[in-house]
């Protein structure tokens, strides 16, 4: 087949892969955009391996095949409630094949430069396209294939932190080494260093260096972020991951690579800044690290947490007429998204107007609660955003907090002082009852006191989200 | 114990205090319901109803209060009824005891305990016995129905095959309960609804309410709502003139003004002048909830309709609850119904009169032979302390002009950006070698696509975003495939790893994204 023909199959599959990401403004048209992505990843993965220069095609199959099984044995049996973990753990992945291929170029660009001119001519794919560059296009390959494994480096060992703190399995609380982002800024400082070693001498070690500094600072920069930055966390990876292809994409001179690498970039990168933008805080100040100093003592609370039991705040929704649901985390860790399903369903069937509220950082991932809601068979159009619903609040007999805590703080908008101040919250506590669903009285996540607790028509259903609902449902008639 | 309902002895006066429903609620609670004979029947209920729960008919008020321990009524006791009150009784009616000092004094030495309905304090967990909101809500329902009784056209504009026909045109002065009642009756018979109110803060209500608010263009901060409990209170004399300038301005427009403004313990404020009520079209209606204290309207004749000079109807009734007695007197017994829910804490059918709890102390004004009027304030404040500042609404130039200059700015941010990165360009452009500039100009290209595209992915499908874009940024797979075909053994080994973790990635990330997307569904 000639060289002509893969473009044009990659031509098809880049115009593939927009739609799809097109499609994502729809729930219904996001169906449709699954599968435009799936073509194109078909088109553009056959079109290579059966294009110009290819030997070891079979090899390929093989693995793909292989990989997909495992894939698809993950993919298959993974809970919702684990959706984050999965996607942090699968962007290593992509990182750590985007150092591999940098590597490979690495050693072709040896191979290559110790054969002779007979030698060369004979060479094909690939290896053919190095040997034909010249000395300043060789300079260039080098930043680009420096760039790629670095980047890939970084997403590698930081989605692998990722996955852990999602997973439990590495303490969610930020952790710093001493010197603290002076280790970060030093790293990076000699990783600029080593790419001009490399690029001077072309030397193994050079690239071996990179490599370690990179997979440094992926660790310790997503060590010294909290668990409850982690939706921007996991975007920022993502777009890592895009970045990564897009610089492999250069260096092996392949526009589909560069078009599908940007492509993933600017999405992860738009992600993050929506995420920010929901917490009112700039990106710097999430990668750094902690949250923003704050300009004096945070206000004092006055007043008890008043608790309530399930048949309280049965009686409470069997008289009311509209009630917004606020899930958070606390229900993903509960897995109660069916018990809140149901409740929805009970009190819809009586004719009440049910609907959620979803705050954009709402979870460990963005639209984390619309897809476990999902997972519940809640339907999408009672499922509303935090600028559609907020000003509804006011009219609303009930708001039920389950397992949300900052996204629902009113210090955020009273509290100059707070950590979160002006971030944007639900405003629940305009309801006229408020009920949370809290495991204890402690302050969660990122530590803060939240005054809604104390307010007067806040009353606390303290206990796992799921055993409370559980208990609740069969007195709702 | 034994709970039991006097008929009310006032000329007009229709409700009860113990409808059927609220006896069972009751009996439930451990009590006794008793009620005199013929109590209910202007109110719709008859003997037969009560007796059929179980209520005892009993035949005279005198024993009916000696035989009951917690006495209900509506309407403030007469004398003859205080004097049947002996200790260890207790009445619960409306009291007004601001106003009753003679009847408080009388009430005193029979030695009961007396709850007063329209003492309750107004925070929220006393919302469900708080009377002076559910008779207000009827007053205002009452208000528009009557209006529209005595207006001669439709409310809702029409266009019929003989002509048109314009909405009616609704001013409701003073947002209360009462107030926001008739809005929400007056929009929904299709007027087009205004109101006004002196505390800017209820805006939001009126409007969630479907009414337009009447904004003045008056600078000095209103008195905060949070210090009065929620009720209006005197405004300075600067503000009130340019309250009736703007009454006067709309008054020839409207066909039906209906007025609630009354400020707690004092006389109704005039809003509606005489001239105003000139300048207003024949057959025009106004109603004049405040009647009772004077009248928000100085024409007003209490209890009485009356028709101005220039046929501009005025109606003062004060009765409107009566004049729902079936409606009202569920309410106003419910109402009872909570407040004896909360003096029996153990539902035990015994009365236990805590005066620490701020709702029971707030109502109580006597005692065990005490006077406890006025009662000290509540420890919780009724609303939280809020400084809402809503400017007028912008006229159009301004919404043109600042139009002008978002769209000014947006230009020039464009513009600039655009500059800069044709600078860029051209930097990179004059110094890289052609081949590096092709695959770049592909780069810059797909990130702004990419930029266009990813803005209008819907918040709720973030996650699939992600999942989607985490499967195809397996795409590296291609590099790998490319380098595979290696002569070089190690390239070969890495390649190999490569595609195998990618090919994980790519039918890991579809299939996720698959399963995330087949769960959402409309209902």
């Amino acid at each position: 087949m000639e060289m002509g023909f893969t473009s044009a199959v990659y031509v098809l599959a880049a115009v593939l892969f927009i739609l799809s990401l097109g499609g994502l403004s729809g729930q219904e048209s996001a169906k449709r955009a699954v599968w435009y992505g799936i073509a194109g990843m078909a088109l553009a993965v056959s079109a290579t391996l059966f294009g110009p220069g290819n030997g070891l095609w079979w090899l390929s199959l093989v693995l793909i095949a292989a990989g997909g099984l495992v894939g698809y044995q993950l993919a298959s049996k993974v809970a919702m409630t684990q959706m984050p973990e999965l996607v942090a753990g699968m962007h290593a992945l992509v990182g750590l094949a985007a150092v591999f291929v940098g590597f490979n170029t690495h050693f072709e660009l040896v191979n290559i430069a110790s054969m002779d001119l007979a030698a060369m001519k004979s060479l094909e794919g690939f290896s053919a396209l190095l040997a034909k560059k010249s000395a300043v296009e060789i300079n260039i390959l080098r930043v680009e294939t420096s760039l790629g494994i670095w980047i890939g480096a970084v997403t590698f060992t930081g989605s692998i932190i990722a996955y852990g703190k999602l997973a439990g399995k590495v303490t969610s609380t930020a952790f710093k080494l001493p010197g603290g982002h002076f280790l970060n800024a030093a790293a990076a400082l000699l990783s600029i260093l080593s790419a001009v070693w490399y690029l001077n001498s072309g030397e193994i070690l050079s690239m071996i260096v990179l490599t370690f500094l990179a997979l440094f600072i992926g660790y310790h920069l997503i060590m010294g972020i909290g668990g409850a930055d982690m939706p921007v966390v996991v975007s920022m990876l993502n777009s890592y991951s895009g970045w990564a292809a897009a610089a492999i994409g250069f260096s092996l001179g392949n526009d589909v690579l560069i078009v599908v690498g940007a492509l993933v970039g600017s999405s992860g990168a738009i992600l993050s800044y929506i995420m920010c933008n929901a917490m009112n805080r700039s990106f710097v100040s999430v990668i750094l690290g902690g949250f923003g100093g704050s300009s004096g003592p945070q206000m004092e609370l006055h007043g008890e947490q008043v608790p309530i039991e399930a048949d309280g705040v049965a009686s409470v929704l069997n008289d009311a007429d509209s009630i917004i649901i606020i899930p958070g985390y606390g229900m993903a860790v509960a897995q109660a998204q069916q018990s809140v399903s149901e409740l929805a369903r009970k009190l819809r069937a009586q004719g009440k107007n049910v609907r959620f509220a979803i705050h954009p950082v709402a979870g460990r991932l963005p639209g984390h609660m619309n897809v476990l809601l999902a997972e519940a068979r809640v339907p999408y159009d009672i499922v509303m955003e935090m600028d559609e619903i907020n000003a509804d609040f006011s009219d609303t007999d009930v708001a039920i907090v389950i397992g949300s805590n900052d996204i629902v703080n009113p210090a955020a908008q009273d509290d100059p002082n707070s950590p979160i101040a002006g971030m944007p919250v639900l405003e629940c506590w305009k309801a006229k009852h408020v009920f949370v669903s809290k495991r204890g009285q402690g302050t969660g996540y990122s530590g803060i006191e939240n005054p809604l607790f104390f307010k007067e028509n806040t009353r606390m259903l303290y206990g796992n989200a799921k055993e409370s609902l559980d208990k609740l449902l069969p007195m709702i008639d | 114990m034994k709970i039991g309902a006097l008929k009310e002895t006032s000329l007009g006066e229709r409700r009860v205090a113990l409808t059927p429903d609220s006896a069972v609620q009751l009996q439930k609670l451990g009590y006794d319901c008793l009620v005199e004979k013929n109590s209910g029947l202007a109110a719709g209920f008859s003997d037969e109803q009560y007796k059929s729960v179980g209520v005892e008919i009993v035949g005279t008020p005198k024993k009916l209060t000696e035989a009951c321990d917690v006495i209900v009524k509506v309407l403030p006791p007469s004398e003859s009824e205080l004097q049947e009150l002996s200790s260890s009784k207790t009445l619960i009616s409306l009291f007004y005891p601001g106003s009753n000092e003679a009847l408080l004094l009388l009430a005193k030495s029979s030695e009961s305990n007396v709850i007063a309905m329209d003492m309750v304090p107004r925070i929220s967990r006393a919302q469900k016995m708080d009377v002076l909101s559910s008779m207000a809500n009827i007053s205002g329902y009452r208000a528009v129905i009557e209006a529209g009784n005595n207006f001669g056209r439709f409310f809702t504009g029409q266009m019929t095959a003989a002509g048109k026909v314009p909405p009616a045109k609704v001013l409701v002065v003073g947002a209360g309960v009462a107030g926001l009642a008739a809005i929400g009756t007056s929009t929904s018979l299709g007027a087009i609804t205004y109101a006004f109110d002196v505390r800017p803060e209820v805006a939001e209500q009126v409007e969630s309410m479907g009414a337009e608010f009447v904004f003045l263009d008056f600078k000095d901060e209103q008195v905060n709502d949070a210090s009065t409990g929620g009720y209006a209170s005197v405004s300075s004399p600067e503000f009130a003139a340019a309250q009736l300038d703007k009454f006067r301005e709309i008054a020839p427009e409207m066909d039906i003004v209906i007025t609630t403004a009354l400020i707690p313990n004092r006389e109704a404020p005039e809003l509606w002048t005489a001239d105003m009520v000139a300048s207003m079209k024949p057959g025009s209606v106004i109603v004049d909830l405040a009647a009772e204290k004077g009248g928000n309207c100085k024409l007003t004749v209490i209890d009485e309709r009356v028709v101005t000079d220039n046929g501009v109807i005025i109606i003062g009734y004060t009765d409107f609850p009566s004049r729902m007695a079936a409606q009202a007197s569920s309410l106003y017994a419910s109402n009872i119904r909570h407040m004896i829910s909360d003096l029996t804490p153990g539902k035990d059918g015994v009365i236990v009169h805590d005066m620490e709890d701020d709702v029971i102390r707030g109502a109580t004004i006597i005692h065990s032979g005490e006077i406890t009027f006025p009662p000290p304030p509540p420890k919780v404040q009724a609303i939280a302390a809020t400084h809402n500042e809503r400017t007028p609404d912008k006229t159009p130039e301004e919404i043109r002009a600042d139009e002008v200059a978002a769209f000014k700015k947006q230009t020039k941010n464009q513009i600039i950006l655009l500059t800069v990165g044709g600078i860029l360009l051209f930097l990179v452009g004059s110094y890289a070698p052609v081949s590096f500039m092709q695959h770049f100009i592909v780069f810059i290209l797909s990130v702004f696509v990419g930029f266009q595209v990813i803005w209008n992915v819907s918040h709720s499908l973030h996650t699939p975003l992600m999942a989607v874009t985490n499967a195809i940024s397996s795409i590296i797979i291609l590099g790998a495939i490319l380098q595979i075909s290696s002569t070089s053994f190690l390239v070969v080994i890495l390649a190999a790893i490569s595609v195998f973790f990618a090919g994980i990635n790519i039918f890991g990330g579809f299939l996720v994204t698959r399963r995330m997307l087949a769960m959402f569904q409309k209902s």
